[in-house]
């Protein structure tokens, strides 16, 4: 599912790696999320958002009509 | 050394590598049990070691659904309708199964698996009585 992961990451001027190791996980995962191929849980949703600052909305909500995709 | 796995998607790519592993030991189980019971017979087969760790995951694996299924079916069922229910059918079968034994052996033995058939009945209803008393509360 899409997301602003990697945007809010840029923002902050963080690399993939740096933001993998402040919630606990591989860069590959990061990876992952951001390219929307990983349903992270709720728990490692807050983490990122609490990493970068933003709230689980700016981060992660998607329209309805994106929804499916 | 060995770092503990903190990444979630690791952990659950885990879980299900162990699914395909347990896959693979139970083929494993059931290909050198069926090798026994080919080469020696059924009694052969169940003096294999094997043969109680089959068992035994089976007894588990039954137990574990169970857990499973309570959750998955509606809540409207009574626990206690349940459970009279349950009782009802392994008093049944306990004594079909007792009856049966004593006509072709004798009454001490008939009465012994008959007992033991209602524990095992009696077990999962209990259980399953526990567990659905647990998801009204």
């Amino acid at each position: 599912m899409k997301n602003n992961v990697k945007l809010a990451r840029v923002q902050v001027d963080l690399t993939q790696q740096e933001l993998a190791e402040k919630v606990g996980i591989t860069r590959q995962t990061v990876s992952l999320i951001e390219k929307g191929k990983y349903n992270p849980s709720l728990k490692l949703c807050l983490a990122i958002c609490d990493v970068v600052n933003q709230s689980l909305d700016e981060l992660f909500w998607v329209d309805k009509e994106d929804r499916a995709k | 050394m060995m770092k503990k796995i903190t990444d979630e998607r690791l952990q659950l790519k885990n879980l299900k590598n162990i699914r395909v592993l347990f896959l693979i030991q139970t083929v494993g189980i059931i290909a050198i049990l069926g090798y026994d019971l080919v080469t020696k017979g059924m009694e052969g087969m169940t003096a294999n070691p094997l043969w109680l760790v089959f068992i035994i995951t089976g007894v588990a694996s039954a137990y574990l659904s169970m857990g499973i299924s309570i959750d998955h079916e509606s809540s409207e069922k009574s626990p206690k309708k349940g459970l009279i229910i349950s009782l009802f059918v392994s008093v049944i079968v306990a004594i079909g199964f007792g009856i049966l034994i004593t006509l072709t052996g004798d009454l001490a033995t008939g009465t012994l698996i008959g007992g033991i058939v209602f524990v095992c009945c009696l077990a999962p209803s209990l259980y399953m009585y526990y567990l659905r008393m647990k998801r009204q509360n």
